[in-house]
């Protein structure tokens, strides 16, 4: 940020307008989520705060074994952490729906294993909801082909980037795969003692996991019909079930262009005086 | 040690504050680079302040969940109980907010305006001293709330007095719990915060066949309706009550710092058990003091080399 105080006003304009304050006043309010950076960045992108929204579900993630000596999907639980998903990223864009958002920045999407109950999760997408202050210069509209307002994990920083390069948000996508791996048979880990060996049906097993995983998330993109996903991260995530028993969860922003061109300006590098 | 009333500042606090105004020495609990940040916007930290109160939360004013007719068992508020006819399930979610007749003395009412009181304040006192310091704002304060036992709870609100190196006084000193860096990045793309705003909200929800069939063992993979409600409604009230906050304050918005939730079993009968949440919404409220549309600063592209 670069700007000289003075020239601003700052502090004299702010504190008159502090001076000015009517409680009850009626302003065009907004509550927003994002840290002051987001905030700030988010609204340099032309884009306006209209409300922080939420969809939570609490859900009972249902039980399933794996074969002790198997590699395989646990599929129960892999529609369980989809299913519990969607629906808390469902109620959370009705929410921005109804204050008529083109989008929704710096979602969270969060598993809260409750301690009051067995297997019950709390699955909670909390984000900010935006409308923009132009029209996309491609004339489509911001919200997504499935006429909902688009999603984003990225941060405010990584939005701002991404707008500024031509890129569109349109929507998170996801895959989960719930894996069990198969435990090592008897005589296959005697044989294994003392040996530096790959152990093929680990390796195996974490390739396929990870794979379902990843093509699911790349089947979400191509129903947004993206251009491609930025942002992605691939988890294994343990929650509660055992060393042998992971999700394997992809998740993504995927975008689109708005223009041709995606340059941005060259950043300039500093040197930071700060030891961290 | 005198006895004191509880108005104004307890002695030794009072104390301090003449002392402070006797040496002019400056204090300030800001890190570097928050001191620098709120003195490039014509800020100067003038001394660290504090809010304090120890609050007894003795009658929560449980009324029941309204399931059964219990709401006797819940002393005075729970007659009043009634049946909470939500979903049609039976049970049903009863919240301390945004409340009509019906649930207006019941569902925690008098424990959430205990904690609004505790909140308050600590913020009220922590304003006294900033008054008595001439200051015209609290930056960074950092608000907490610890259990001490026996159902005392003890609110803190600490931060640093501000001084605007202008002429011009806001009305109301102002609060808030950003980070000095954070204060001068608002103050320079043309807005100000104005004050911490909190929304509290307590609902209880009675376990009724369908919730507890929906979370046991067997049951596979399938929402837990009932307790998605509870966490839905006391989550809606608590964010309600946030945005009644800022709307009466006559801000142009708000940040959110943090959203707290916390659920609990409470089983007030025999083979009845009730879930109770809490939830708090802390945040900032903002005011725009820049005229465009846009806010008057570019930012720069800048790439650290570390």
């Amino acid at each position: 940020m670069t700007a000289d105080p003075t020239a601003l006003g700052v502090p004299e304009d702010a504190m008159r307008r502090l001076a000015e304050m009517r409680p009850g006043q009626a302003t065009s309010l907004f509550t927003s989520d994002l840290s002051v950076n987001e905030f700030l960045l988010v609204r340099e992108a032309g884009f306006r705060p209209l409300g922080l929204v939420l969809g939570s579900s609490i859900y009972h993630v249902g039980f399933q074994f794996g074969r002790w000596n198997r590699n395989q999907e646990l599929d129960t639980l892999s529609q369980a952490m989809y299913h519990a998903r969607e629906l808390a990223m469902t109620r959370m864009e009705a929410e921005a729906d109804l204050l008529g958002a083109d989008g929704i920045v710096g979602v969270r999407l969060e598993i809260d294993f409750k301690e009051f109950g067995n297997d019950l999760a709390e699955f909670i997408a909390v984000g900010t909801a935006v409308v923009a202050d132009h029209a996309t210069p491609d004339g489509r509209p911001w919200r997504n082909n499935q006429d909902k307002p688009f999603t984003s994990d990225l941060s405010g920083q990584d939005f701002w980037t991404l707008v500024q390069a031509g890129y569109a948000p349109l929507g998170m996508v996801m895959g989960s795969c719930v894996y069990h791996i198969a435990h090592q048979r008897f005589w296959q880990a005697i044989g294994n003692v003392g040996q530096n060996v790959e152990i093929p049906q680990f390796t195996e097993a974490l390739y396929d996991a990870r794979e379902l995983a990843m093509s699911r998330m790349q089947a979400e993109a191509e129903h947004l019909a993206a251009e491609g996903i930025v942002g992605v991260q691939l988890l294994s995530l343990a929650h509660r079930w055992g060393g042998h028993t992971t999700e394997f969860f992809a998740i993504g922003t995927a975008v689109r262009p708005l223009r041709a061109d995606h340059i941005i300006a060259k950043p300039q590098l500093v040197l930071p005086l700060v030891d961290q | 040690m005198s006895e004191w009333d509880g108005r104004g500042l307890p002695p030794v606090a009072a104390a301090r504050m003449a002392r402070f105004q006797g040496s002019g020495l400056r204090t300030s609990l800001l890190p570097v680079s928050g001191a620098a940040g709120v003195e490039s916007v014509g800020l100067h930290p003038v001394g660290e302040v504090m809010g304090c109160i120890v609050e007894h939360i003795g009658w929560t004013g449980w009324g029941g969940c309204g399931y059964y007719g219990v709401g006797g068992l819940g002393g005075f508020g729970g007659a009043l109980g009634g049946i909470g006819g939500f979903g049609g399930m039976g049970g049903g979610t009863v919240s301390s907010g945004r409340g009509g007749g019906r649930v207006g003395l019941v569902g925690y009412r008098p424990y959430v305006e205990a904690l609004y009181r505790g909140y308050g304040t600590a913020v009220d006192r922590m304003v006294t001293e900033a008054r008595a310091m001439d200051a015209d704002g609290v930056v960074g304060v950092a608000v907490s709330v610890s259990q001490l036992g026996s159902g005392n709870r003890e609110f803190v609100t600490l931060g640093t007095a501000v001084r605007a190196d202008c002429s011009a006084r806001p009305a109301e000193v102002f609060t808030t719990d950003l980070p000095g860096q954070d204060v001068a990045k608002l103050l320079q793309a043309g807005w100000a915060p104005a004050g911490i705003a909190f929304g509290i909200a307590v609902a209880i929800r009675h376990d009724d066949w369908a919730t507890v069939r929906q979370a046991s063992w067997g049951a596979g993979n399938t929402e837990v309706s009932g307790y998605t409600e509870l966490l839905t409604t006391v989550r809606a009230d608590a964010r309600h009550r946030f945005r009644e906050a800022v709307a009466a304050a006559g801000a142009d918005g708000a940040i959110v710092s943090k959203m707290g939730l916390e659920v609990w079993e409470i089983e007030p009968g025999e083979n009845h058990r009730d879930h109770v949440a809490e939830s708090t919404v802390t945040g900032t409220t903002l005011v725009r003091f820049h005229g465009g549309h846009r806010s008057p600063t570019r930012s720069l592209t800048v790439l650290p080399l570390r």
